[in-house]
């Protein structure tokens, strides 16, 4: 009884997280992620002006490189305007870094994004390209940091599941929808022995 | 519910179903069903996993095909630690764009046909098999990647990626074997509950970090079946004895580790510890067969582990591996005291008067809490932040209800001092390892190894927790919450996939 109403509770909340629609990218600051431009070691700001953020904007996607990745604040300015901002905790990984922003109800453009690093325990790079100025606390950086502005799709995942299935058959020796229904197939093998399994001890 | 007191009330239907059950133990060996189900569901769990992951995007799964790829075509072990691999592996990673969406949660893999058509026209060219590099993995001892040669082989009238899949569902056999042998440990350790062990060995199977390092090529998922053998031995000496025979498999199995992978070399100081308790306990028992016992053991460790290190120096290789250098830094940063303090900071939150090697990251909860939850990929694929908050409430509940068993149990864990001590020195040796390494990398790459698979080898004592936060709900309640706490773990496994799918095809 507990393990039915269990994997039907998992079954539900899978199909409910389904039904949401995944981050898409509303626009780009056409900034690619080419170069190092600087490596942060300590706390700062670091403002990027110009940005043209679209509407419905409810993350940030800015291209920092770290191992161990500070806290980050993340401030959209219009002039001295607070207009959105998000934190990231630290411990991030990577080349980029998602902060999720309150949703904006319009477009802006020209406005300032401004990343305040919080301690640092290891480096952080900041990747763009080496073309126009970006200021920091402790000085101009030369070149544009990579930054991409992300909403909800329109879309859900369900709506998504063809295309995700056929990108899943690319890139393999043996490519095709097989690999989707032998994923399926394993997984439900596996639960369905699983609870075998545990009904058979519990009695 | 085991024994036959427990039996004699069933139901005649139960009666005639249990009869059936241990039929069905008795078809299948000595080993209970249960066993063989554990075994089964973590290899469908790996083989899921490894039709998920795409190719080469598991952690540093390049270097290690590399390593087996440079073994089955040359015969010989990788001499560099340059990332630049055969130019068939290269051509697969290029086309792939493998460097382009490793580390980059914004880039997927590859989505149209034109691009799948150009990596099978580029694998079809008789590219040269050999590179004699093999990045992270050069310095790794040989035995998993010699049994991973009988795959590659297999696959290799097709191209790499044929191979590469066959390797993937080779490896997932160990995830089947760490699952038993975690099933056989708790038998062993937690004996008075049968169905805990299920829940347990299940608990393990459904692990999605150990379905996603089996489920590749990476040394780690040998390393994690091996090292729960090593739990099961000496489990099984603390309960039964150490008899000749079970001295000379623990024997075995420690060479195995050590030439599986240099992490092992953490686990080392425990099993020390583990044999000798065992020794003199023996002694009481066998007398002086206890000795021979002994000597069977570090027989059987040492041999194996020294025909390699001989042949190391005779090819003029690193005699074994990074240790010599792991060794070397351990000392390379200054005073031991400002290490131990490091590794306590990378594992545990900081004491009064510790300097602060991590400002503003509370490692115990970003690095392993967090880790554990979820960290997939090449540590870039992560759950939105507030998943990782609401994981703190089930996470919590368990680890009452384990408290509340341990206290429940605290007379029989003072009469098993021993043995819990000899766990905890396996632990933290593994911990001390992982901690070393990383303080090896600091101050420029703090946090290099703080990654939740590197502590696979210990994954007993998590199965061991699972099965006795079950009983922590007491005897009315125990299989409901073993039930819920497996449901959950389904769920988390469930969901990793499902986060790992969304990361690279959306």
């Amino acid at each position: 009884m507990t393990l039915a109403a269990g994997l039907a509770l998992t079954a539900i909340a899978v199909f409910v997280v389904l039904q949401r629609s995944p981050l898409t990218v509303a626009a780009t600051n056409g900034v690619h992620a080419v170069s190092e431009l600087k490596v942060v070691g300590q706390a700062t700001v670091l403002c990027q002006p110009g940005q043209a953020l679209p509407r419905d904007t409810s993350a940030i996607r800015l291209s920092f490189g770290a191992i161990t990745g500070p806290k980050l604040v993340v401030t959209v300015l219009s002039g001295k305007r607070v207009i959105t901002g998000g934190t990231t905790g630290s411990g991030w990984y990577g080349s980029a870094v998602t902060v999720s922003v309150r949703p904006l109800l319009r477009a802006y453009s020209n406005v300032t994004v401004c990343t305040h690093f919080g301690a640092l325990t290891g480096d952080v790079g900041v990747l763009g390209e080496r073309s126009g100025l970006a200021s920091g606390d402790r000085g101009w950086v030369h070149g544009l940091l990579s930054v991409t502005y992300l909403r909800p799709g329109h879309r859900s995942w369900w709506s998504l599941a063809g295309s995700v299935i056929d990108h899943i058959a690319l890139g393999r020796g043996a490519s095709g929808i097989w690999i989707v229904f032998a994923i399926v197939a394993l997984i439900a093998s596996a639960i369905a022995l699983a609870s075998l399994a545990l009904t058979r001890e519990l009695k | 519910m085991s024994g036959p007191a427990a039996s004699l009330q069933l139901p005649r239907a139960q009666g005639t179903r249990a009869r059936r059950w241990r039929r069905v133990d008795a078809w299948t060996g000595r080993l209970p069903t249960a066993a063989w189900i554990c075994a089964v569901v973590a290899f469908a769990n790996a083989a899921s996993w490894s039709l998920i992951t795409p190719a080469f995007q598991a952690p540093d799964e390049p270097s290690h095909f590399a390593y087996v790829q440079d073994l089955a075509e040359a015969g010989t072990l990788p001499t560099s630690s340059s990332e630049s691999f055969s130019p068939t592996e290269e051509a697969a990673l290029a086309d792939l764009d493998q460097r382009e969406v490793r580390y980059s949660p914004q880039n997927h893999t590859i989505s149209s046909a034109a691009q799948q058509r150009q990596l099978q026209r580029d694998l079809s060219l008789p590219l040269p098999r050999v590179g004699l590099s093999a990045g992270v993995a050069a310095s790794e001892p040989p035995l998993y990647y010699a049994l991973e040669t009988l795959p590659y082989l297999d696959g290799s009238g097709g191209n790499i990626l044929d191979s590469l899949a066959l390797m993937r569902i080779f490896s997932a056999l160990y995830a089947g074997l760490s699952a038993l042998f975690v099933f056989l440990f708790l038998r062993e350790a937690l004996p008075a509950v049968r169905w805990a062990w299920t829940v347990g060995g299940l608990g393990v199977a459904f692990a999605p970090l150990l379905g996603l390092m089996s489920g590749a090529v990476n040394p780690d998922a040998l390393l994690c079946a091996v090292s729960a053998a090593l739990f099961y031995c000496l489990a099984r000496g603390f309960r039964r004895g150490l008899t000749p025979r079970l001295a000379l498999v623990t024997g075995l199995v420690i060479a195995a580790g050590l030439l599986t992978k240099l992490n092992f070399i953490g686990l080392i100081p425990g099993a020390t510890l583990g044999l000798a308790l065992l020794t003199v306990r023996a002694r009481a028992v066998y007398g002086r067969v206890a000795w021979r016992s002994l000597a069977l053991a570090l027989t059987a460790a040492l041999v194996p582990v020294g025909v390699y290190v001989l042949a190391n120096i005779l090819i003029d290789r690193s005699a074994y591996g990074l240790v010599a250098s792991g060794i070397a830094s351990f000392t390379a940063h200054g005073s031991e005291l400002r290490e131990l303090s490091y590794i306590w900071q990378f594992f545990l939150p900081r004491l009064p008067g510790m300097h602060n090697y991590f400002p503003g990251l509370p490692t115990t909860r970003k690095f392993w809490v967090d880790g554990f939850i979820g960290l997939y990929g090449w540590l870039d694929t992560v759950f939105p932040a507030w998943v990782y908050n609401i994981a703190l409430i089930p996470l919590a509940l368990l680890g009452a209800l384990l408290t509340r068993a341990l206290l429940a149990n605290r007379h029989a864990l003072r009469r098993r001092a021993a043995e819990l001590i000899v766990y905890a020195t396996l632990t933290i040796g593994l911990m001390m390892l992982v901690g070393a390494s990383d303080y090896s990398g600091y101050p420029a790459d703090i946090g290099n190894y703080a990654q939740p698979r590197y502590l696979l080898p210990v994954i007993a004592l998590y199965g061991a927790a699972i099965a006795l936060a079950a009983r922590g709900a007491g005897r009315r309640w125990g299989p409901v919450a073993g039930t819920s706490i497996l449901v959950l773990l389904i769920a988390h496994d469930i969901f990793s996939q499902l986060l790992e799918i969304s990361r690279y095809y959306s």
